[in-house]
C-alpha cells in the first residue's frame, strides 16, 4: 500500500464525480424552443444527445403560459449532495416553483436558487418527469453558490 | 473474525497517511451510497411501470387479436389476406441513450405516429378491419414502451448489484481494515512512548546511583 494508492482513491472519487455528471447540458434550453423541436432534445457535455419525451414537454406546456413556456429551461437539474436527505431542484425564478409546487400538490419556495425537497417529494418529480428531468451530484452542500 | 491488519512499516507517517486514505474512503462511501439509494428508488419506479406496460401490452394483443379475428371471419381469410397484402410500412424509433446516476439506459421512441391513410381499400372492407389495424397500431406503441422500460430494468439492476458489491467492500473490508491498522499503529506508538519513558526513568536511576 504505498503512495499510488492514495492516487487511485483521488481519481476514483473525481471519476465517480465526473460519470455521475456526464448527462449535464453543454447549454439548456427552453420549453418553447423544444416543443418546436421534431425529437426534442439536447446536447450533453460528453457530447451525446439527450432526448426529452414529448409527453412530458406537453404536460408541462399545459402548466405554463406561453411567456412562461420561452423563460423554462430544461432540463430541470435536481442537485444531490453526498450525506445530505435533502435534495434541491436548482431554480431560476419563480416559473420553476410553479412547475414543481404544482407537481407535488403544495406550495414551495426557492430560497438561494435551489427548491430543497425531500426523498419522497423525488420520487413523486420523477415520475411525472422523468426525462425532463436530471440529477447533478455536487461536492458543494445546498444552498452554497454553484456556478453551472 | 481476526482483525485485519494492513502490512506497512510502523511510522509516523504511515499514520497520518492512513488517515488521509480513511478520510477519502470514507467520503466515496457517502457518495456511492447515496447513489446506491437513487438507483434503488429509480429501479423501484422503473420495476412499477415495467409491470403496468406489460399488463398493457398483454391487454392490447388480446384485444388486437380478438378484432383481427372478427375481421377474418367477417371477411373470410384469403379475402382479408388479399386486402392486406398492401398493408405493410416501415415503422421508425428514435432510440437514445439516458444517463441516471451514472448508468447509461437506452430511451426508445416510436415515429410515424400521426394517421395516414390505410394502404386497403376502405370501400372493400368493414370497420372490424379499420378496428383491428388501430389495435395493432396501439400494440406496436405499448411493446415499444415495454422494450425501453424492460432493458431499463435489467441494466439499472446489474449496476445495483456492482454498486453494492463496491459499498460492500467499503464497508467491510477497506474502511475497518484501515481503522484497525490506524489504531494498531497508535497503540504501538503509545507503547514505544511508555517504553521510552521507562527507559528514561532507568536511565536517571542508574545516574544518580553512580
Amino acid at each position: 500500500m504505498e503512495e499510488p494508492y492514495e492516487a487511485f482513491l483521488q481519481e476514483y472519487l473525481g471519476g465517480e464525480f465526473r460519470v455521475f455528471n456526464a448527462q449535464l447540458p453543454c447549454e439548456p434550453i427552453t420549453l418553447s424552443k423544444l416543443l418546436l423541436e421534431q425529437h426534442p432534445g439536447i446536447v450533453c457535455k460528453d457530447g451525446s444527445r439527450y432526448l426529452i419525451k414529448k409527453k412530458e414537454l406537453e404536460y408541462l406546456a399545459s402548466l405554463l403560459t406561453a411567456d412562461e413556456q420561452s423563460l423554462f429551461f430544461l432540463p430541470v437539474l435536481i442537485e444531490i449532495v453526498p450525506g445530505q436527505d435533502e435534495m434541491a431542484v436548482i431554480s431560476r425564478g419563480r416559473i420553476e416553483e410553479k412547475v414543481i409546487s404544482e407537481i407535488l400538490g403544495m406550495p414551495v419556495v426557492s430560497r438561494k436558487a435551489r427548491i430543497k425537497i425531500y426523498r419522497p417529494q423525488l420520487a413523486l418529480i420523477r415520475k411525472v418527469l422523468r426525462t425532463a428531468t436530471q440529477y447533478i451530484f455536487s461536492p458543494r452542500s445546498i444552498g452554497e453558490s454553484t456556478s453551472l | 473474525m481476526a482483525k485485519q491488519l494492513l502490512k506497512l512499516r510502523p511510522t509516523k507517517i504511515e499514520l497520518i497517511r492512513l488517515r488521509r486514505r480513511l478520510r477519502l474512503a470514507e467520503r466515496i462511501q457517502k457518495i456511492i451510497k447515496d447513489r446506491l439509494s437513487i438507483l434503488v428508488m429509480e429501479f423501484l419506479q422503473v420495476a412499477r411501470e415495467t409491470v403496468e406496460a406489460k399488463k398493457k401490452s398483454l391487454a392490447d394483443f388480446g384485444e388486437a387479436y380478438k378484432a383481427l379475428s372478427v375481421a377474418s371471419g367477417y371477411h373470410g381469410t384469403i379475402a382479408l389476406e388479399k386486402e392486406l397484402v398492401a398493408t405493410e410500412r416501415e415503422i421508425g424509433i428514435i432510440a437514445g441513450l439516458r444517463n441516471i446516476a451514472g448508468v447509461r439506459i437506452p430511451s426508445l421512441e416510436l415515429t410515424g405516429e400521426e394517421e395516414t391513410l390505410p394502404a386497403y381499400s376502405i370501400a372493400d372492407t368493414s370497420a372490424w378491419v379499420d378496428r383491428s389495424q388501430e389495435q395493432f397500431n396501439q400494440c406496436l406503441k405499448s411493446i415499444v414502451e415495454l422494450a425501453e422500460k424492460q432493458s431499463n430494468l435489467e441494466i439499472m439492476g446489474r449496476e445495483i448489484n456492482r454498486t453494492k458489491r463496491i459499498v460492500n467492500a467499503l464497508e467491510y473490508t477497506i474502511i475497518p481494515s484501515l481503522k484497525n491498522t490506524i489504531s494498531f499503529l497508535e497503540m504501538k506508538f503509545e507503547e514505544r512512548d511508555r517504553e521510552e519513558k521507562s527507559r528514561l526513568k532507568r536511565v536517571k536511576v542508574l545516574l544518580e546511583q553512580r
